[in-house]
């Protein structure tokens, strides 16, 4: 095919689809009353649904504010603040620590105290499993 | 940015043609409403602050993806239901001159009678029946390109496909429109 061949056929297809575009338009103006009105709700309806730009830009900054909160602040943050931004929950567990290893002392200390009572004590250990010794006692060591 | 009075002549300028578009495509009356309306609550929705320029093409694209998405739930509700060869495209025609074969009536500015009425209707419904006939992607092309007046490079946006995919499509479905019309002695 020639390019003056391509270039009538090219126009007499555009034409063809023009003029059936023609004829189709021509049936839109043919819906029924019903689909119209179907077809006008629905289109109120989605131009209700646009929501305005202002809107959509607010939701935008406090949702950006919401993940600066969650994520401590640190967008565009040096090193620094990053450690210094975990150093309270360092010091919590270290704390915790501290702590535990203090009560852990003070009990054995109380128990060496029991322990060094008895063992210094004029009566032997052996005295408190004598259930005679323990009847005595209860007898008031008349 | 479109306006909301833009938005709405822009919606109320293409929903009667989507509205045929669907059935062209789904043959259900009741399945094209609800998908013209999804289609419109969508480019409201999501694209309603873009440019005026940009409301056809994005309005093309999503009722060409609610099409398919109709598809597939009817699909998926019914596997005996499957109108997806539709969407492939057709073996080639061969050799085919459009010159050849169809021939346009000339000088049609007559005052028209009852009858030339019902004779134009029943022409409109033919043709219809024809364009409905055709391969999905074919019939995508076709309409979207001399229906909706958009250009080849527009109705490939919206297509998702090549420029050249485009001419090919339109050029099939020009060819067996204009063959199928010829056929049943109808002159546009």
């Amino acid at each position: 095919m020639t390019n003056i061949q391509a270039t009538q056929s090219e126009q007499f297809q555009d034409r063809f689809g023009r003029l059936v575009a023609a004829r189709l338009s021509a049936g839109t103006a043919e819906l029924s009353h019903d689909v119209a009105e179907r077809l006008r709700a629905a289109r109120v309806q989605a131009v209700a649904r646009r929501r305005p730009a202002s809107l959509r830009a607010a939701t935008t900054v406090s949702n950006s504010g919401g993940a600066a909160t969650l994520t401590f602040g640190d967008e565009g943050q040096s090193l620094w603040n990053r450690i210094a931004s975990i150093l309270p929950l360092v010091a919590l567990v270290a704390g915790l620590f501290v702590i535990q290893v203090a009560q852990d002392e003070r009990r054995a200390h109380e128990v060496a105290e029991v322990d060094a009572a008895l063992l210094t004590d004029d009566l032997p250990p052996a005295a408190y499993a004598d259930p005679g010794f323990i009847q005595f006692l209860k007898t008031g060591g008349e | 940015m479109a306006t909301e009075r833009e938005l709405s002549d822009f919606l109320k300028s293409v929903e009667k043609r989507a509205f045929k578009r669907s059935i062209y495509h789904v043959r259900d009356e009741e399945a094209a409403l609800d998908i013209v309306q999804d289609s419109m609550m969508k480019l409201a929705e999501h694209y309603g602050d873009k440019p005026l320029a940009e409301l056809p093409m994005l309005f093309q694209r999503i009722l060409s993806n609610c099409t398919l998405d109709w598809f597939r739930r009817q699909k998926t509700r019914n596997a005996l239901f499957s109108n997806m060869s539709d969407f492939e495209s057709s073996t080639d025609d061969g050799d085919f001159d459009l010159l050849e074969t169809f021939t346009f009536a000339e000088g049609s500015q007559q005052a028209e009678s009852a009858e030339d009425t019902t004779r134009r209707a029943q022409i409109l419904r033919q043709i219809e029946a024809e364009i409905q006939e055709l391969p999905g992607r074919q019939r995508e092309a076709f309409l979207m390109r001399y229906w909706e007046d958009m250009d080849v490079a527009e109705t490939a946006a919206a297509m998702g496909c090549s420029e050249g995919s485009v001419k090919t499509h339109c050029s099939r479905a020009v060819q067996a429109l204009s063959k199928a019309l010829k056929a049943k002695g109808i002159q546009l």
